[in-house]
């Protein structure tokens, strides 16, 4: 058996846990490509002397050579809008936009685990520790924290300190990366036959 | 896992992005800001003039149009051909083989990537801790990568979902007398949200 490579995972986990703004390059493609049929069209329509869609071309750059004396409230309101389409797209092409997932050192392998499953197996176990019943058992998962929603079951007293305790521990077991640190929250009152 | 050019697709976003500003701005500019307003009254008429000027210096014959409609409408064509292109580049990076070792006096030898993948799938179908599992090989800038997915039942821990693919990897990887790079992906998603809790029928608490 020869001596495995040493693999580096980077670029992989990178991808893995980034998004690859695919959705919004492709929706923006889709609206350029659109716009750019509409214009071909009027320009065809044009040429050939039929009746045009909306405007034809060159009262289209009529409106806009005379646009200093037109009415201004349609051109503010569409500038604005365009101005916040551009703000949000740009916005979007310039965050970094994690995905709800995180790393999980392994010895042979690159593991990227969904925020979800974290959270319901913190779920299991905060709700055996606090002997409460799963389903009364809310967990967030964010990049950097967890956060534990119980509610406990009428009369079964509940020690918040094991909850936490056992929701540490596993948190502790993952070995997370980025690591992310719980908190847990107990409802003030119970609920009944669950 | 796949090839898909994120640069490439941050660009696209970033440049239409600009544009848009650019664009909505200058249409709130000219409406509002009375110096700006009061330039582009000015100028925009002889530039209309100008551009109206150029399409009749450029006639398409007798037709009454112009040249430079056509210059526009192959521009036209150019900017969705290239789109186009770019939308469908996407994706993309999925392997067949796994494994080809260089030729030997005897002879080469191919690995399929479907060995590995039917193997790792048979393996770890029995388990009743993960609910589904999908086996894909990427080829990542020449390196053919495994990608294991994994379905995790509702509450089980992903250290032990870890533990039970890192096993069945190290039985392919004694199988194939090599180690092929692999990535873990275990997710929860709809099917975990339907499925039990647990995995015994049990005579449960009644509810």
């Amino acid at each position: 058996m020869s001596t495995p490579a040493p693999y580096s995972y980077r670029r992989i986990l990178r991808r893995e846990t980034h998004s690859s703004r695919a959705v919004p390059a492709i929706t923006v493609a889709v609206a350029v490509i659109l716009l750019c049929a509409y214009a071909g069209t009027e320009i065809v329509l044009m040429m050939l002397n039929r009746r045009a869609l909306l405007a034809a071309p060159q009262d289209m750059l009529t409106t806009l050579g005379t646009l200093g004396s037109a009415p201004v409230a349609a051109p503010v309101t569409i500038g604005i809008l365009l101005m916040l389409a551009g703000i949000l797209l740009l916005i979007g092409a310039l965050t970094p936009g994690r995905r709800a997932r995180h790393q999980i050192p392994s010895g042979r392998a690159a593991v990227v685990v969904d925020n979800e499953v974290i959270a319901s197996a913190l779920a299991r176990q905060a709700a055996h520790a606090g002997n409460a019943n799963p389903d009364n058992t809310v967990v967030s998962v964010s990049a950097h924290r967890a956060i534990v929603h119980l509610t406990p079951t009428s009369g079964t007293p509940v020690q918040s300190d094991a909850i936490k305790e056992a929701v540490q521990q596993q948190l502790a077991a993952f070995e997370l990366y980025p690591p992310v640190r719980a908190s847990v929250v107990i409802a003030a009152a119970g609920k009944v036959g669950s | 896992m796949n090839n898909t050019n994120r640069a490439l697709n941050r660009a696209v976003v970033i440049v239409i992005g600009l544009l848009t500003l650019l664009a909505g701005a200058a249409l709130a500019a000219i409406a509002t800001v009375a110096a700006v307003r009061t330039d582009y009254r000015k100028e925009a008429p002889a530039a209309h003039a100008d551009l109206s000027g150029w399409f009749k210096a450029v006639p398409l014959f007798g037709t009454g149009t112009s040249w430079g409609w056509i210059l526009i409408l192959a521009a036209l064509v150019l900017i969705v051909v290239l789109l186009l292109v770019f939308i469908f580049r996407q994706g993309h990076g999925h392997h067949d083989i796994l494994l080809r070792e260089d030729a030997t006096p005897s002879g080469a030898t191919v690995i399929d990537a479907d060995v590995a993948q039917q193997a790792i799938q048979h393996d770890l179908d029995g388990r009743p801790e993960l609910l589904a599992s999908h086996v894909s090989t990427y080829d990542v800038r020449g390196t053919p990568v495994l990608k294991v997915s994994v379905t995790c039942r509702r509450g089980e821990s992903p250290r032990r979902a870890t533990q039970l693919v890192e096993n069945t990897l190290t039985a392919l990887d004694t199988l194939l007398g090599r180690q092929i790079p692999a990535l873990i992906q275990i997710s929860g998603g709809f099917r975990a949200r339907l499925s039990r809790r647990t995995r015994v029928a049990g005579t449960a608490r009644a509810r």
